[in-house]
């Protein structure tokens, strides 16, 4: 059947989507005409039940988050909690594509790649091609430094022989600016595309998608593929919206992959309940062990930089790099610490509403500064070769489990220097402190015995 | 209640103080601390901020232009700092409407103590069709909070490019977008969001008295 160039185009755009008609950014005659032949459907992003409104888009249940805008004759219930992608109302419904469907055209050999993976990552690989062979689900429990991306070639690569579409999702938009520019590289055949918010790239029908869970809202039964990068990462672990979101994403036959380091007790509780499929990498790709957290507890620590002042300890650490030509991370658990230490110490420092955050980050990695106090927004995700890592007040409550182990993965990253130092400072030891420094212990045992 | 402005609790921590009071608040104590109210000396006309309390040099440029100002005075509640322009584009370009509600007592206070003579209330209108993608106008919402009633049948407008969009000059020199369609009142009171350089309300005011109406002055939410 020959499908009109005009409505090919627009079948690229808005299938497998949920947008609004500003997102659309068709005219209003265009979309009538569309609406009246079938291409398009408009669907109520309000739907009220009993007096309770539910936004379509977010799923939105919380009454306390939809506003009344005054009008004529009913006054307009707009939803609060998505209004950032646009505003969901009930006057603007949400627009799904229902004409014929895009074509797309696959590459034979998309994947440019020619490195070697290790027999724990290949074991992975052949599980994930597996799984995506039989439209099923799959966790893969890999370290810090495991290679997970690279595991990851072989799956796509089949799925994409497959004529499918797949769908690489992350809660966090650094991982997607880390991701992206790596498998463009690596499948410089394929059309990708890199969405998160204020991300000037636009999924025309792409073959692969890399995207924050929250992008995923403005998507519906798109795509064959689904793998969830860090699903224990802040905010998915945390929100009920993002899962249904993913969920929604999917086509009703589909694989999903969940990648993670720090499995939380839901998926942990999946995975002994042997409800979800697993693949654990306990070694990364260079062969040598985790570092083990080095514990420094410190008395009165919190009260001393209350004080403003440095324990002798932590300084003597920080010029001790610094005298060894040490890159190093110094993570902190409040931007108000961080501020605080980098006018003190007279060094750069990052938190997750800085503005020149992308900049900074980029000159760490580039090694023109050597040092880098952070937040944890650089606990993961991030790559950066040889450095070392402290972590100040480590018993503080943003430092979870999963935060510290994070934030141990971030040392030792290459093969050429495959030890870093990392030191916890304390004044408690908590059960994170605890948990992290012998999951360390155990993934290297458990390494030593798969090994051999 | 939650902040109209971040959506976090506005329950304040409970105190001796604050155990029996039921009153609640619009907006939380974070929120509250960002909003730059204008402080200091500023020009007696359009409020911008000026040592002395002197007429600044844009107000003696329109002063030359007209002949005589056809704006009386301006009064702003808020300056345009970062975080204000996050709310306003929050509220104006996303279209979260609420937002205005967390300004109802500072517009109210604000309004009794310098328009205490009862000046007829005209918001500047919206080309409809602007009007119809964003379902409200934002200076309709203003003159919503203040008690009396306010007349959106003497000022209509045709002109439906964005001022935000366009340039200082561009804005100086453009063309009057607005018609009279009714015999205006002598003492009129125009309502608008921002006071950037003032343009759209002196096109509005020069229009108004051309009309018969003796003396215009206006309140707007922030002067940039």
């Amino acid at each position: 059947m020959h499908v009109p160039p005009l409505i090919e185009d627009m079948a690229r755009k808005f299938s497998g989507k949920l947008l609004l008609k500003s997102e659309l950014n068709i005219s209003e005659q265009r979309l009538n005409y569309l609406a009246k032949h079938g291409y398009i459907l408009g669907i109520p992003s309000i739907q009220t039940k009993f007096t309770l409104h539910k936004c379509f888009r977010c799923f939105n249940m919380k009454q306390s988050l939809f506003g009344k805008i005054p009008h004529q004759p009913k006054p307009i219930i707009y939803c609060k909690q998505c209004i950032q992608m646009g505003r969901t109302s009930t006057l603007e419904p949400l627009y799904q594509w229902t004409g014929p469907k895009p074509t797309r055209h696959y590459p034979k050999n998309p994947l440019k790649w020619r490195g070697n993976l290790t027999h724990l990552q290949q074991r992975a690989s052949i599980q994930l091609v597996k799984t995506i062979q039989q439209n099923d689900q799959l966790l893969i429990d890999a370290v810090c430094g495991a290679g997970k991306t690279e595991m990851l070639y072989e799956g796509i690569t089949h799925a994409l022989q497959n004529h499918k579409r797949i769908c690489l999702a992350t809660p966090r938009s650094d991982v997607v600016k880390e991701l992206a520019p790596r498998l463009k590289h690596d499948f410089p055949t394929i059309h990708l595309a890199a969405l998160y918010g204020g991300s000037p790239e636009q999924d025309l029908n792409s073959h692969l998608v890399i995207a924050t869970t929250h992008q995923l809202l403005r998507y519906q039964n798109s795509f064959d593929v689904m793998i969830v990068d860090e699903v224990d990462a802040f905010p998915y672990h945390h929100d009920k919206m993002l899962p249904k979101a993913v969920r929604r994403a999917m086509k009703p036959d589909s694989a999903t992959i969940y990648l993670t380091a720090t499995p939380r007790f839901k998926q942990k509780w999946l995975i002994n309940t042997n409800q979800l499929p697993t693949v654990s990498i306990p070694a990364r790709y260079h062969g040598h062990p985790l570092p083990i957290p080095s514990k420094q507890m410190l008395f009165r620590l919190t009260k001393q930089l209350e004080d403003e002042q440095l324990p002798p300890k932590i300084t003597q650490w920080i010029s001790s790099k610094q005298q060894t030509n040490r890159r190093f991370l110094l993570f902190v658990p409040t931007i108000a610490l961080a501020e605080q230490l980098a006018t003190k110490l007279d060094l750069p420092y990052v938190h997750a509403e800085s503005p020149d955050r992308h900049h900074l980050i980029q000159q760490f990695r580039t090694q023109s500064t050597s040092a880098l106090i952070t937040t944890t927004i650089l606990e993961r995700g991030v790559t950066f070769p040889s450095i070392d890592v402290a972590v100040i007040q480590a018993d503080h409550h943003v430092f979870d489990e999963a935060a510290l182990i994070q934030i141990a993965g971030r040392a030792g990253r290459s093969a050429q220097d495959p030890t870093g130092d990392v030191t916890f400072f304390y004044e408690q030891t908590t059960e994170a402190i605890n948990r992290a420094t012998t999951y360390a212990i155990r993934k290297n045992l458990e390494a030593k015995g798969q090994s051999s | 209640m939650n902040c109209y402005i971040c959506q976090n609790s506005t329950e304040p921590d409970t105190t001796w103080a604050t155990l029996l009071v039921t009153k609640t608040r619009p907006i939380c104590e974070d929120c509250e601390q960002l909003l730059p109210t204008i402080s200091g000396p500023s020009c007696p006309i359009c409020m911008r901020p000026s040592p002395q309390a002197k007429k600044c040099p844009d107000c003696h440029k329109w002063s030359e232009h007209f002949t005589v100002d056809p704006l009386k005075r301006n009064i702003s509640l808020y300056r345009y700092t970062p975080e204000m322009k996050a709310i306003i584009s929050r509220f104006k370009y996303r279209g979260d409407y609420e937002i205005i509600h967390a300004f109802e007592t500072a517009i109210q206070s604000t309004y009794k103590t310098h328009f205490n003579d009862q000046p007829t209330t005209i918001p500047i209108p919206l080309h409809p069709v602007r009007q119809q993608q964003r379902l409200f106008n934002q200076a309709e919402a203003i003159a919503q909070k203040l008690i009396q009633p306010y007349h959106t049948n003497i000022l209509t407008r045709q002109d439906n490019t964005k001022q935000s969009k366009k340039s200082r000059y561009e804005r100086i020199t453009s063309l009057n977008p607005f018609t009279v369609t009714k015999q205006p009142p002598e003492k009129i009171l125009l309502i608008d969001d921002i006071y950037t350089t003032g343009t759209t309300l002196r096109q509005a005011a020069d229009l108004l008295i051309k009309h018969g109406a003796k003396s215009v002055e206006s309140f707007t939410l922030i002067r940039s």
